[in-house]
């Protein structure tokens, strides 16, 4: 029988490591890819992933599964997380980031599938939602990033967001109409527009 | 339904969230008669599904084996430092006192090692390899350690090395003054590690409370078990302990 997330939290709380290395390989991918949707950037996604998680391992005993999902947990520390660091370097400018190696493109995004042609199409129209998805002031951001890239419900959002339910569905309607106009604007203008990670809005 | 109550629905409609079949039925019902709505709930899926198309892309997306790596050191910090300062029995309402303390213990024995090595370090960057290795035992990665009797005495590990930072030196000659040291050998805190292919190890010393003892299987005396008692640290190069002796 599979443990629940929050047999796991007991465990790793009693000291056991097996418990915390499967809740972290449980949740990670989650909590970095909220992180990463919400910054645009892998360095930060990576900080909050950390940060988060050595949240868990001092303060784990605060979470209470009746209010809700580790998961919700989860992710409403990673959005503190990045809400705390993009008010930091809210006065800088981004830069885009380099990859590990040293600048260079990882080799499975220089490999194109069967139809190149398709393939480019594809990431440029991914590309759009991500930068317009960055463009959006946070709270709605959160929401969306929550709501339709996680899948998430509204009751888990609204718990990761410590919002109400209602908030999370008003936030849900206002961000897609943003979203659909910033889609509809990015198709007129063309795909000349700067990479999506300099485009984060901080509103 | 008119195209008002229609725009509260055609979110959860492009979603399939909506939990009432009627209301569903009934927004579906309207896009029928309603080209306006029916392209905004083509307009919402469409958005959806690209999304979507985004969170597929993305889906392999995880975080460096480098984070996975600190967050486990920092599992094994955590879980040592705690271990050896959590034997005070917590009741009644005090537990949660008693687990802050606790950890305020903890984080003040691993800030006490870590600001040691650091100032070894800034005032001793010349280390003595000979004591390095002295202090590198072959008991730390005998297999049955923790089986064997504590009372081996290292003697080669009582000599202290010669340039200690201020405070440890002051400790070394207040120790001198009560004849000489009784050490336990060196007991490893991780396991399976080979201390002897690190390339150069330190040595500080701390004070922990006695119960630290119960940690590598020493007796503990239970009256005295929160009572300080002073142990040397191996840190690694990366400044994590590695291997730890009791002093008396």
């Amino acid at each position: 029988m599979v443990p629940s997330d929050a047999e796991l939290l007991r465990l790793m709380l009693a000291g056991e490591e097996k418990a915390f290395t499967e809740l972290y390989r449980r949740h990670k991918g989650l909590v970095y890819r909220f992180a990463l949707l919400m910054s645009g950037q892998a360095s930060v996604a990576e900080e909050v992933t950390q940060e988060v998680f050595l949240a868990l391992l001092r303060n784990g005993r605060r979470y209470d599964p009746e209010r809700g999902s580790l998961k919700a947990y989860l992710c409403g520390a990673a959005r503190n997380q990045v809400l705390l660091l993009m008010e930091k370097e809210r006065p800088y400018v981004h830069l885009v980031e380099e990859s590990d190696e040293g600048g260079a493109v990882p080799i499975a995004q220089l490999i194109s599938g069967d139809d190149p042609l398709s393939d480019c199409a594809r990431k440029e129209a991914n590309r759009l939602v991500r930068q317009a998805v960055l463009a959006l002031p946070a709270r709605y951001r959160e929401v969306i990033v929550l709501c339709d890239f996680q899948e998430m419900s509204y009751a888990e959002a609204a718990l990761a967001l410590d919002c109400p339910i209602g908030t999370v569905n008003s936030r849900l309607h206002r961000g897609h109409a943003l979203l659909l106009k910033k889609l509809r604007a990015a198709v007129r203008l063309d795909s000349a527009a700067p990479d999506a990670q300099g485009m984060r809005c901080f509103a | 339904m008119n195209c008002q109550d229609f725009e509260k629905l055609a979110l959860d409609l492009a979603r399939n969230s909506l939990l009432d079949a009627t209301a569903r039925d009934q927004g579906l019902i309207h896009t029928e008669v309603c080209s306006r709505c029916a392209a905004r709930l083509a307009e919402e899926r469409a958005l959806l599904a690209r999304v979507r198309a985004v969170a597929a892309e993305l889906a392999g997306e995880e975080p460096p084996a480098r984070v996975d790596a600190a967050l486990l050191a920092a599992f094994r910090a955590q879980t040592t430092a705690t271990a050896s300062s959590t034997v005070i029995p917590a009741f009644g309402g005090f537990r949660r006192w008693a687990s802050w303390k606790s950890a305020a213990v903890a984080a003040g024995i691993l800030i006490l090692i870590s600001a040691l090595a650091i100032f070894w370090k800034s005032t001793n960057s010349r280390m003595p390899r000979r004591e390095e290795r002295a202090v590198a035992p072959a008991p730390v990665n005998t297999p049955d350690h923790r089986a064997a009797p504590p009372d081996g005495r290292d003697l080669m590990a009582t000599e202290q090395p010669k340039t200690l930072p201020k405070r440890v030196r002051r400790r070394a000659s207040e120790d001198s003054l009560d004849e000489v040291e009784v050490v336990t050998r060196f007991f490893p805190l991780r396991e399976g590690e080979d201390l002897t292919t690190l390339d150069s190890l330190q040595v500080v010393r701390v004070e922990l409370p006695s119960s630290a003892l119960g940690e590598v299987g020493l007796p503990v005396d239970p009256e005295t078990v929160t009572e300080p008692i002073k142990a040397d640290v191996v840190l690694g190069q990366d400044g994590l302990a590695r291997a730890i002796r009791f002093v008396r």
